[in-house]
């Protein structure tokens, strides 16, 4: 727990070491967000961002450093899917979804937490609602659907389990310029909804916009901290990601 | 036309229990990225457990004796997953299969040492008597395996699209770190997939070992051979399409043994497997990357 009475962190990382065999992904970096935050890390190919991501998730073990849930919780005692069950849900980067399963079946499975099948079929209803396309879609094979489409499905599969934090993979990635407009609009409508999320993208123009606050990761390390409107104010950052397009 | 009629109905009959072999292979190598070679031993061990029972009580009759080769084939697949299987976990390929033809040999000679290296006498348990259907002539033994395969052919179906635990059988398939984030337990789900094909693979054998009329230490080879080209030739995307070219690949041997010569029978099938696979070397219906 934190001192002056402030709610210890939904998310903490603190000196996350991660190695592949003995090439270094992620070296010392230390980052945080509290609920219904919506913060971001920017960072170029290989900078680490997606490694911090399967961390988190349970899906690599890193060789230093502490990831607790709630102030209290330590993540890397636990297996992938008690993870997800304490209410961390995955975007992944390239949507991977279930290809030769139909959008239906990528939903339920979504909600493969949550036992009540009442509570799936509502969730389900309510992802319909919000993307009429798949639920026109709803019997189709999702490797049929367009890549903004599938965005849609791998949004709405997250959603469906009920999470509390939302960690996603470059979303915007490989998509039509319009979609990448969509997709950060709804980024910003789920943080709305109460739901915290840790974003990570190349797109650092669009995501400054939404997030709260902006980590920039370069080869491993946090080189940059602060709020959205700062970070994208600092030379590093404009030379890096916004040059070129001001 | 009698005579080719005759053949599918003999190569349906065959090919449905390659069906259920290569779709416990199929299941192994798609959840587990395992090519478990124990899995047709496995359904030997079920055979002799179906035996064992049927002559322990005479009067259960073939569904005392299924039960028994479930039982026995189930145990002990979930007994390789635990001790040979699951420590190998994320390790080669090779290294599992290794293991496994390990554990196939030791299977294969075990049986040998305690019931002899020669095919034993199997309990009749259902009539040896001919049904005509039409021009075809099947007996009431291989019309049982027939439709005993299929409905284990269609239980796999309705247990990977219908039931929560076959989706995420499915989404492991694919998938496996995903599923895992969305709160499958991967570690669970393996050994019940272990378990749904060796207890298929134990029902299948007694009705197997009924229908010849014996059982031998080394029955798995013939059919594990056959199985495990029947995954490679349809690829591990669709369960069903597994099934689909094994049934095919009996009726074709049925009908080079019916029009051609029974000693061409099976390079004629493997001739057409491995001609597939020339031209579509991820199988007919396509494979996940694993």
């Amino acid at each position: 727990m934190r001192g002056n009475g402030l709610a210890p962190p939904l998310l903490a990382i603190e000196g996350l070491a991660v190695s592949y065999g003995a090439v270094p992904a992620v070296e010392g970096v230390s980052l945080e967000i509290h609920p219904g935050e919506l913060r971001v890390i920017l960072g170029a190919n290989g900078a680490g961002k997606t490694t911090i991501i399967k961390t988190v998730l349970g899906l690599l073990r890193p060789r230093r450093g502490r990831i607790l849930l709630d102030g209290t919780q330590d993540l890397l005692r636990c297996r992938p899917h008690q993870i997800h069950r304490m209410g961390i849900a995955w975007v992944p980067e390239g949507r991977q979804l279930w290809s030769t399963l139909t959008v239906l079946d990528n939903l339920r499975l979504g909600g493969f937490r949550e036992r009540d099948e009442t509570v799936v079929a509502r969730r389900i209803d309510e992802m319909f609602q919000r993307f009429p396309r798949l639920g026109e879609r709803r019997n189709q094979i999702s490797g049929s659907l367009s890549g903004g489409e599938q965005q849609m499905v791998a949004i709405a599969r997250a959603l469906v389990s009920g999470p509390r934090l939302l960690l996603m993979d470059e979303p915007s990635l490989g998509l039509a310029p319009l979609v990448v407009r969509d997709v950060f609009a709804l980024v910003k409508e789920i943080n709305a909804m109460g739901i915290a999320i840790l974003m990570v993208e190349q797109n650092a123009r669009q995501a400054l916009k939404v997030a709260d606050w902006a980590y920039l990761l370069e080869t491993g390390r946090i080189v940059e901290s602060g709020p959205a409107a700062e970070v994208a104010g600092k030379e590093s950052v404009q030379a890096v990601f916004l040059g070129g397009h001001a | 036309m009698d005579l080719f009629l005759q053949q599918i109905a003999n190569g349906l009959i065959i090919g449905s229990t390659y069906a259920v072999v290569a779709l416990g292979f199929a299941l192994a190598f798609s959840v587990l990225r395992v090519i478990h070679f124990a899995h047709p031993d496995v359904f030997m061990v079920g055979m002799f457990a179906g035996l064992v029972t049927a002559e322990t009580f005479p009067f259960g009759g073939l569904a005392l004796a299924m039960l028994g080769g479930l039982i026995g084939a189930g145990v002990l697949g979930y007994a390789i997953e635990r001790t040979v299987i699951e420590p190998l976990r994320g390790r080669d390929v090779l290294t599992t299969l290794i293991a496994t033809l390990g554990v196939a040999i030791m299977l294969q000679n075990g049986m040998a040492l305690i019931v002899g290296p020669d095919p034993v006498p199997y309990p009749p348990l259902l009539p040896r008597r001919f049904l005509d259907i039409g021009p075809v002539s099947v007996t009431v033994r291989q019309a049982a395996n027939l439709g005993i395969c299929l409905l284990l052919l269609a239980f796999v179906s309705i247990y990977v699209r219908g039931t929560r635990i076959g989706r995420a059988t499915r989404a492991i398939a694919e998938r496996p770190d995903v599923a895992a984030a969305f709160g499958v337990d991967v570690a669970r789900v393996c050994q019940a997939t272990i378990v749904v094909a060796s207890a298929m693979a134990g029902i299948a054998a007694v009705s197997v070992g009924t229908l010849y009329g014996s059982a031998s230490a080394f029955v798995g080879l013939l059919y594990g051979l056959k199985a495990f080209t029947c995954m490679l030739v349809a690829g591990n995307r669709y369960f069903e399409g597994v099934a689909a070219v094994a049934i095919f690949l009996g009726v074709l041997e049925a009908l080079v043994t019916g029009y051609v010569s029974s000693s061409l029978r099976d390079a004629v099938a493997f001739l057409v497997l491995i001609g597939v696979l020339y031209f579509r070397p991820n199988g007919l219906f396509g494979s996940y990357q694993t």
